[in-house]
């Protein structure tokens, strides 16, 4: 059983759709990077699955359960909402038994392990943002979910205290094999640690599947400038790029490329999110009969 | 959600009891001399049936003695709207402003249930409060209640079983006032607003007909008031029972005074007598018995409402 699965699904705030159409499984165990840039319908979809908001069309299924009617599955997942809201006024040692008092399964070990830096009589107000996403995430671990989803847990956090939070998130979850749904459009932050990668731009997938898979089917093709056409072993265009007299495209491959004026390298993640992720897309290939393609094998 | 209801609801509590301890110092301090009064005059004895002579003058001068104060007693009118505003009001306003409630919304506790139990711990707090301050109401005016009885407005509104009441009503209009508005400040106008409007239609139009008015004829000369009765219209009218028009009652004064008669015996020569409907004092528990009914169960309506509602509030 798929922890997070939409349907058809859709969400319209007033007359803007925020989702659209949106059909996706994410498979068990998987480390999902939820990469897009900003309104793309992340924090949506992350509220959808946690039942604070209600869906337009489609579904959406947590854990097997419809997170709106059957608002127990939230016992099993641990959400960070963006911006880490947690109540200012309350100590930390308030906030973590607030946490243990509204949850069956609480775990204190690993939540004390996380936390050993930060003074519990200190108020949450009083944190460093670095510290509140710490305590923010501990709360998270200490529910021991199967479904983790995390809106933009890095956004107020120096690459460090970026890289530390994912790491202790690792740790938490490598016992359980909880699934992992980061949700941020700073693609060097999920980069290291996603195995799955769901792309949304303009409330719809553009890209979905494991790293593996995307990276093996994906290439960096260098070459001069010239005309394009179908070029063999390429099965789509994502994007291409002039400079100077030398183009490059990235493409998505189906075959070897036989042309050997082509340079052809493999592509890393961040630049094939980037490349998916920027709003311009490739106009259509020019027709083959106005230009002779003589280097097509 | 006990220790969350109280973690978060701390500061209003401790305000609640810092009022009625107030309320009560106060009550103690001042009846002291109110019942010293009571006693010296030996008021008691003029109960119906009026036993002793003089009565006619002591009641009264014991009534202008102390009516500022009995007066300024009924600002205690206002008690049971702050639990609307101050703890209803901000209970999910609050939450949903600071953006609070997707961290509190997403445990292992639902929507649902977080709502119930801290509404009902809240509700119950409320009303043990709001019977604690309408206790102390009760003793403090007693000796003047039992002169004038405790049905009028006046005394009806912070005694008895309605503050409690009252209070739960305000309460549970401020939580889905803070639903529907999403900002503190909005929800503890609306709730103001909508407690202020209800009282005043309940206390206007609906209170008065709980049980059909007693009516009593009485000669136009008359004060035709019973002791503590709640005098809801007293009107003139002539020998038929037909009511006199303000513009015959004019006329016949402007007579009187031409033909040099004085108008009070004039009218009574015309045979013109006071009508006078109202409510015996008597009626005072039955009347607390359907008003705090009456409260009670809006209070359990906009319980519903707002637990349907919280379940489909999309954020």
């Amino acid at each position: 059983m798929s922890p997070l699965a939409t349907h058809g699904l859709g969400k319209r705030f007033r007359r803007e759709w925020a989702l659209r159409d949106l059909t996706l499984e994410i498979p068990p165990g998987a480390i999902v990077g939820l990469a897009g840039p900003n309104a793309a319908g992340k924090s949506t979809l992350l509220a959808l699955a946690t039942g604070l908001l209600a869906p337009t069309e489609g579904t959406i299924s947590v854990l097997g359960r419809d997170p709106l009617r059957d608002p127990g599955v939230l016992a099993d997942v641990g959400y960070v909402a963006q911006g880490a809201p947690l109540y200012r006024s309350f100590r930390v040692a308030e906030t973590i038994e607030f946490v243990r008092r509204t949850n069956a399964r609480w775990d204190d070990e690993i939540v004390g392990e996380l936390l050993t830096r930060i003074d519990s009589s200190s108020r949450v107000a009083s944190l460093s943002e670095g510290d509140r996403a710490r305590l923010a995430l501990a709360l998270v671990l200490g529910k021991r979910p199967q479904l983790v989803l995390l809106d933009e847990p890095f956004a107020s956090l120096d690459p460090l205290a970026a890289r530390e939070l994912l790491q202790l998130l690792m740790d938490g979850v490598a016992e359980t094999g909880s699934t992992v749904v980061i949700a941020s459009h700073v693609v060097a932050d999920i980069e290291r640690v996603c195995d799955h990668i769901v792309l949304l731009t303009g409330g719809g997938v553009r890209l979905e599947g494991s790293v593996e898979e995307l990276l093996d089917t994906h290439r960096l093709l260098t070459g001069p400038r010239r005309p394009l056409g179908a070029i063999r072993g390429v099965r789509e265009v994502v994007r291409e790029r002039h400079s100077g007299r030398q183009l490059t495209l990235l493409t998505v491959v189906e075959g070897p490329i036989v042309d050997p004026s082509w340079t052809v390298e493999p592509v890393s993640l961040e630049d094939l999110l980037l490349a998916y992720m920027a709003p311009e897309r490739l106009p259509a290939p020019k027709t083959p009969e106005k230009v002779p393609l003589r280097w097509h094998g | 959600m006990a220790w969350v209801t109280w973690r978060q609801h701390r500061p209003q509590l401790v305000a609640a009891a810092g009022l009625l301890f107030a309320l009560a110092a106060a009550a103690l301090g001042t009846r002291i001399p109110i019942e010293a009064a009571f006693h010296r005059e030996s008021l008691a004895a003029c109960l119906p049936p009026a036993a002793r002579t003089g009565c006619d003058i002591i009641v009264p001068h014991f009534e202008a003695e102390f009516g500022g104060l009995v007066t300024s007693v009924r600002v205690l009118t206002v008690l049971p709207v702050l639990a609307g505003l101050f703890v209803g009001a901000p209970l999910l306003a609050r939450e949903l402003e600071l953006g609070t409630y997707r961290f509190a919304w997403t445990q292992g506790v639902t929507r649902r249930r977080w709502l119930l139990s801290k509404t009902a711990l809240l509700a119950a707090a409320t009303v043990i409060a709001g019977a604690a301050a309408s206790a102390i109401v009760m003793w403090w005016r007693a000796p003047y209640d039992i002169l004038e009885g405790r049905i009028s407005p006046s005394s009806f509104d912070i005694e008895g079983l309605v503050v409690p009441a009252y209070a739960l009503f305000a309460l549970v209009l401020g939580v889905l006032a803070g639903l529907v508005f999403r900002r503190t400040v909005a929800a503890m106008t609306a709730t103001l607003l909508a407690f202020g409007a209800t009282r005043f239609l309940v206390t206007e139009f609906v209170r008065p007909h709980f049980l059909a008015p007693l009516h009593r004829v009485v000669l136009a000369t008359d004060s035709g008031r019973g002791p503590g009765d709640w005098v809801l219209s007293d009107t003139l009218v002539d020998g038929g029972g037909r009511q006199i028009t303000a513009a015959r009652e004019d006329l016949a004064v402007t007579h009187a005074q031409l033909a040099g008669i004085d108008p009070h015996t004039y009218i009574v020569t015309l045979g013109w007598k006071r009508l006078i409907a109202y409510q015996p004092a008597g009626r005072f528990w039955d009347f607390q018995l359907l008003e705090a009914g009456l409260f009670v169960g809006l209070a359990a309506l906009i319980v519903l409402v707002t637990v349907w509602l919280v379940r489909r509030t999309a954020t």
